[in-house]
């Protein structure tokens, strides 16, 4: 597999782009193929919660900082496409980096102060923040108030949204595997010894949190445009809840798991329509459940790559005994 | 020459006087031990020297430059690393991430370089993994480079913080009570060590209460008790100095064994 990437970056970055555009064609050749509203309809939601959750998870499971307000930054980020969209008449692409922009900026603004507060405190502190957020946006002239814009044209996809969680995907890996990952790792597992270690903590917290408001803001842009209709209602208190089950469920801090959370439960409501009523019911005994027989997520703890290589070793060693 | 200079360094919590203007001087190239009963200030002196209190009175040289009062991130730049009487490691991270984090000072590649993963960013990657893996085999850990930090044994855990500490590549290193909860075995073995990180070319300023290692690596001792320093010198000299003696076993205990 790693012959298969070029040396030289130049070459490499092109062949990167070309496999993006391979693979968004892909996609909608994929589209075309499956060709059923519906489904697609809930593998694009699939994918924009997974670009949420993974913001989260930065936050919340790899630099530790319970953040109990992420659905704030993806108002932030809905309302900002939204807008730039339907006023402005900005294309499609920029009004989503506009939205994720904003949302950073907002989430570097809030987080200066409040991320010097620790555990519960900055936890309350989030939860305060979202509902500022929202009763802004509920009263706000522009923003249409508790009404909410309709309208708001349709240029999310199936193949556009999952490109771009793919690129999210891809880049949160290797975000994970650098200096800074290592350092947001460093500060959730033990803040001491990571500001004796060098590390900048109150920095290092600011552009994680920057960087998870960053992809709230992506995703609920993406959001504002597949539904076309938003409302300050939507972006309440229980949809940082669900953001949060997501990861917490897939696994606090592994990227797999968070994929896998945020699938499952984007999944869940559909097939279980019948129960419909009961759905935090379920959810809230099911979370019971995962607490006391996986505390860590179903993929917590668990190092795909690790279990990659070890499988690998496993099958160099038996052939190393065979051919002895 | 002095690499370590404390002038009159106090620090008083309430009316709690933890540290008394204490005057100490760490020299290039020692090994230099500080030990005195527990609550004598030994832990927070060196809390003071890397800068996680700020001193009330007296001031903190490193270098012939001013420290006290720089974050605690800025001084490991400087070239001052430390390990934790309670071993504060990143216990969800692999012994190889542990020490990884270790390199954060000497390394510069930020968000940028991990989100495109330009040239510069891997080779810098790879530079880290290198040094890693050599301060690892210095420190006979290599070979469990991929085990969770929590999943190893007391003394392993105590040599990882050594190696975490001394990839950033220190002028000094503060060990606080590196011997505790190792075995005679593991502790010969940590003496030893000690003495090669000094042949590195790394000064050792360490607080311990195991008299054995003290007594066996020291070059210079110095005695705290309530905050203030009572003795300093070798230690065959600190062994028999009478105030040292008091402050361990009491003044009754010695008058009663010298007639």
């Amino acid at each position: 597999m790693k012959n298969l990437i070029p040396e030289n970056y130049a070459v490499r970055f092109i062949f990167f782009l070309l496999s993006f555009v391979a693979l968004y064609y892909f996609l909608k050749g994929l589209a075309f193929a499956i060709n059923d509203n519906y489904i697609l309809t809930i593998l694009t939601y699939m994918a924009i919660n997974t670009i949420l959750a993974l913001g989260l998870n930065l936050i919340t499971g790899i630099t530790g900082q319970l953040n109990l307000g992420h659905a704030a930054f993806m108002s932030i980020g809905a309302y900002t496409g939204a807008l730039l969209t339907m006023k402005m008449n900005m294309p499609f692409g920029i009004s989503i980096l506009a939205a994720g922009i904003m949302a950073a900026l907002i989430g570097v603004l809030i987080g200066y102060p409040i991320l010097r507060l620790t555990g519960d405190y900055f936890a309350i502190t989030t939860l305060g923040f979202a509902e500022i957020v929202r009763v802004l946006f509920n009263g706000m002239e522009f923003t249409n108030g508790a009404i909410g814009i309709s309208g708001i044209p349709r240029h999310t996809n199936f193949s556009i949204a999952w490109s771009i969680a793919v690129l999210v995907i891809i880049l949160m890996v290797w975000l994970n595997n650098s200096r800074n990952g290592r350092s947001y790792m460093a500060i959730r597992d033990n803040e001491i010894a990571a500001e004796s270690m060098g590390i900048n903590t109150s920095l290092f917290k600011i552009q994680s949190f920057a960087v998870g408001s960053f992809m709230g803001g992506v995703g609920g842009a993406l959001l504002a445009h597949q539904i076309s209709f938003i409302k300050p209602d939507m972006f309440g208190f229980m949809k940082s809840i669900e953001l949060l089950m997501m990861v917490v469920m897939g696994g606090l801090g592994s990227i797999p798991g968070t994929i896998l959370g945020a699938s499952l439960l984007t999944m869940a409501p559909e097939a279980l329509r019948v129960f419909a009523d009961y759905k935090y019911l379920i959810y809230g005994s099911l979370l019971v459940v995962m607490m006391i027989f996986r505390p860590n997520g179903i993929l917590g703890g668990v190092n795909l790559r690790q279990l990659l290589d070890f499988s690998v070793k496993k099958k160099n060693i038996e052939r190393k005994n065979l051919s002895n | 020459m002095g690499l370590l200079e404390l002038k009159d360094t106090t620090i008083k919590f309430g009316g709690l006087v933890a540290v008394d203007s204490v005057n100490l001087r760490v020299n290039k190239g020692a090994i230099h031990a500080l030990i005195g009963p527990n609550g004598a200030g030994k832990s927070t002196l060196f809390n003071l020297i890397t800068g996680i209190y700020k001193p009330t009175s007296g001031n903190i040289h490193f270098e012939k430059k001013q420290i006290d009062g720089t974050p605690t991130f800025k001084l490991t730049s400087l070239g001052i690393a430390r390990t934790f009487q309670n071993i504060r490691l990143f216990d969800d991270l692999t012994v190889a991430d542990n020490v990884k984090i270790g390199t954060h000072v000497r390394t510069k590649q930020g968000l940028l370089g991990a989100l495109t993963r330009f040239p510069t960013q891997n080779k810098e990657e790879k530079w880290i993994t290198e040094k890693v893996k050599e301060e690892l085999n210095f420190m006979k850990l290599y070979d469990k480079k991929d085990e969770f930090a929590k999943n190893l044994s007391y003394g392993d855990q105590r040599r990882l913080e050594i190696a975490r500490a001394l990839v950033s590549d220190p002028k000094i290193i503060l060990l606080d009570e590196p011997a505790a909860g190792m075995n005679p075995q593991e502790k010969v073995t940590l003496m030893s060590l000690i003495n090669l990180i000094r042949e590195r070319g790394i000064t050792v300023f360490l607080v311990e209460h195991d008299m054995k290692v003290v007594m066996g690596i020291s070059d210079i001792v110095s005695v705290l008790d309530y905050g203030k320093k009572i003795a300093e010198g070798t230690p065959t000299e600190v062994k028999s100095n009478e105030d040292v003696i008091a402050a361990y076993l009491g003044a009754e205990y010695l008058k009663a064994h010298m007639n």
